[in-house]
């Protein structure tokens, strides 16, 4: 569905992307993560062909987003972080004056995704009077106008109370299952992504650090906390006993593969520690973009 | 498509605050003027200026000639300054709000877009000026209870005209159209800072810039011979339709050399635009 063919860009003197290939399939989610400055934003504004790259090609649905914009962009929905409208006119109508720049507006279709985004109640009233929930749920909404195959989402969740992330991560979740949307999801909340995404890339710096599936990755090790009397010293003593690769913040191992949990405790007692917990942890995608981060990157290693 | 989005540009263009409060701020000056017309000292002198060469004050200093009056001062008060601000802020506001980002996210040409929010913009300006024209004309008339003849008299022009009614009422609407054309180019200076990269109060500001400084220049005798080369000179012309036998060629060529001029600036106002990078 995307396609990034060795993209780079550069601002003055900062190179924003550096020689970026990237490709993102049709039909699942996929995570776009990365520090501020890591080259998202850049990355999807040339995906929509509003920062043009100074060399690479970027395809979307197999056509040059530069050379053939309009089929290009003809079936891609997007959303920004902070989505901007016309606040003294209706909802109705920005929605119709967004959706009219590429298309004649269908009304059954405007009201269906309204529907959808259950804004159906506020949609006459103008935009000025909407809590930045229900702008993001208006955006959404004008994003999905042109019937979209590719739904472009640039931290669609920032800003929004606990309730409406819940409610972003489920309509995001039933375009993907029910309308069969493909999703680019670009965001800071890690635990969002977790939901949402299996496949993903890790930008730093304007460079791919990692691309793939990261729940398969390393998924014969685990991972286990360490709780004793003497911490340092048992941390120490299990990573040379090479039961534990490393370990990071709180008590963290990675256990070396083959090594299981219930090993680590019986070395700990044999040592003598006193052990207040041992106990194996599920690998979040916290735990594998830090590491991602600080691991990963070539310049950092 | 065109004319669907040529309309929601217009609506967007009329439905601000901004459009309503800018078109009542234009009543307000315009009641003013035609109150500062009324000075006992502003009235006795147009009186000796008519009745000195002959003409008969109660018949001219009516409608048409105050309407004429008042959309002069009112164009040198605020109109060029509210031009300006349209198309200083049909880009570049758009741009800092960051609805243009939303827009350029639909398959749209950068080219297409700017196309249509300059015919908006046009659309715009005349229809600012056929309503000073209209509201000028309307509060002279009802304030003189009749429309009067028309008495024209511009003495850097070398213009001194007078015409009945109805001469002078078709010459009125016929320089309120002139007028409409002229002040594109003020619109197509402004569209073009608001294309670059940079706030539209600074596209504003810029703009008032060239044109004040064209001004000033203009007007000091150094540079008498070279006044076809200025833009002032130009956007006179619509003054010139009042003459008795208005010079048409002059007209013309004033012009064609603001047409070329605006499209030169649309032009590069346009390349400006379509280079850019948008990203939040």
């Amino acid at each position: 569905m995307i396609s990034l063919q060795a993209v780079s860009k550069r601002f003055g003197s900062r190179l924003a992307v550096d020689n970026l290939t990237l490709t993102v399939p049709r039909g699942g989610i996929f995570g776009l993560l990365g520090h501020n400055g890591a080259g998202k934003s850049t990355t999807i504004g040339m995906l929509l062909g509003q920062v043009t790259p100074d060399a690479g090609e970027v395809r979307v649905a197999g056509r040059d987003v530069f050379a053939d914009r309009r089929q290009a962009l003809e079936r891609v929905g997007a959303i920004f972080e902070t989505p901007a409208f016309y606040d003294y006119l209706t909802g109705w109508r920005n929605l119709r004056i967004f959706s009219e720049y590429s298309a004649p507006f269908d009304p059954v279709r405007g009201r269906e995704v309204v529907q959808l985004v259950g804004l159906e109640r506020r949609i006459g009233d103008p935009v000025g009077t909407y809590s930045h929930g229900m702008r993001q749920r208006l955006a959404l909404a004008q994003a999905l106008m042109p019937k979209p195959e590719l739904l472009i989402l640039d931290e669609p969740s920032e800003g929004l109370d606990p309730e409406g992330i819940h409610e972003m991560r489920n309509l995001i979740l039933r375009l993907n299952r029910e309308w069969g949307l493909t999703i680019l999801f670009s965001s800071h909340l890690l635990s969002e992504v977790q939901h949402l995404c299996s496949d993903l890339a890790v930008m730093q710096e304007g460079r791919l650090l990692f691309v793939g599936n990261w729940r398969e990755l390393d998924a014969d090790r685990q991972w286990v906390r360490v709780r004793v009397d003497r911490q340092s010293a048992a941390e120490t003593g299990l990573v040379a006993a090479g039961l534990v690769d490393q370990f990071e913040y709180d008590g963290r191992g990675r256990l070396r593969a083959g090594v299981a949990v219930p090993a680590v405790a019986e070395w700990l007692v044999k040592q003598g520690f006193a052990v207040e917990a041992v106990h194996s942890l599920e690998r979040t995608l916290e735990d594998f973009y830090l590491e991602t981060i600080h691991v990963r990157d070539p310049a950092k290693k | 498509m065109f004319a669907t989005q040529l309309k929601n540009e217009l609506l967007k263009l009329f439905a601000r605050k901004r459009t309503h409060i800018g078109f009542g701020a234009f009543l307000v000056v315009q009641i003013t003027i035609l109150g500062l017309l009324q000075l006992p000292k502003a009235k006795r002198a147009f009186g000796q200026l008519l009745s000195s060469n002959g003409y008969l004050p109660e018949e001219y200093y009516a409608g048409l000639t105050l309407g004429l009056l008042i959309i002069v001062f009112t164009i040198s008060l605020l109109g060029a300054l509210y031009v300006a601000l349209v198309g200083g802020d049909v880009v570049a506001k758009e741009v800092e709000d960051g609805t243009m980002r939303m827009i350029l996210s639909r398959p749209i040409s950068r080219l297409r877009l700017l196309a249509v929010k300059w015919v908006a913009c046009v659309i715009y300006t005349f229809t600012l000026m056929v309503f000073l024209g209209a509201t000028s004309l309307l509060a002279g008339t009802i304030y003189r209870q009749g429309l009067g003849k028309l008495f024209v008299f511009v003495p850097h022009e070398g213009l001194f005209s007078a015409f009945d009614t109805g001469e002078g009422l078709w010459r009125y609407w016929r320089a309120v159209f002139f007028l409409g054309v002229v002040t594109q180019i003020i619109t197509a200076v402004a569209f073009m800072f608001s294309c670059f990269k940079m706030k539209p109060a600074s596209a504003t500001i810029l703009t008032l810039s060239v044109f004040f400084v064209d001004f000033v220049l203009r007007s000091i005798p150094y540079f008498a011979s070279f006044q076809k080369y200025f833009i002032s000179y130009h956007t006179a012309c619509w003054v010139r339709t009042y003459a008795d036998v208005v010079p048409w060629a002059g007209v013309a060529e004033s012009l064609v050399y603001l047409t070329a001029l605006g499209a030169t600036f649309w032009i590069v106002g346009a390349m400006a635009f379509c280079a850019r990078d948008f990203k939040s």
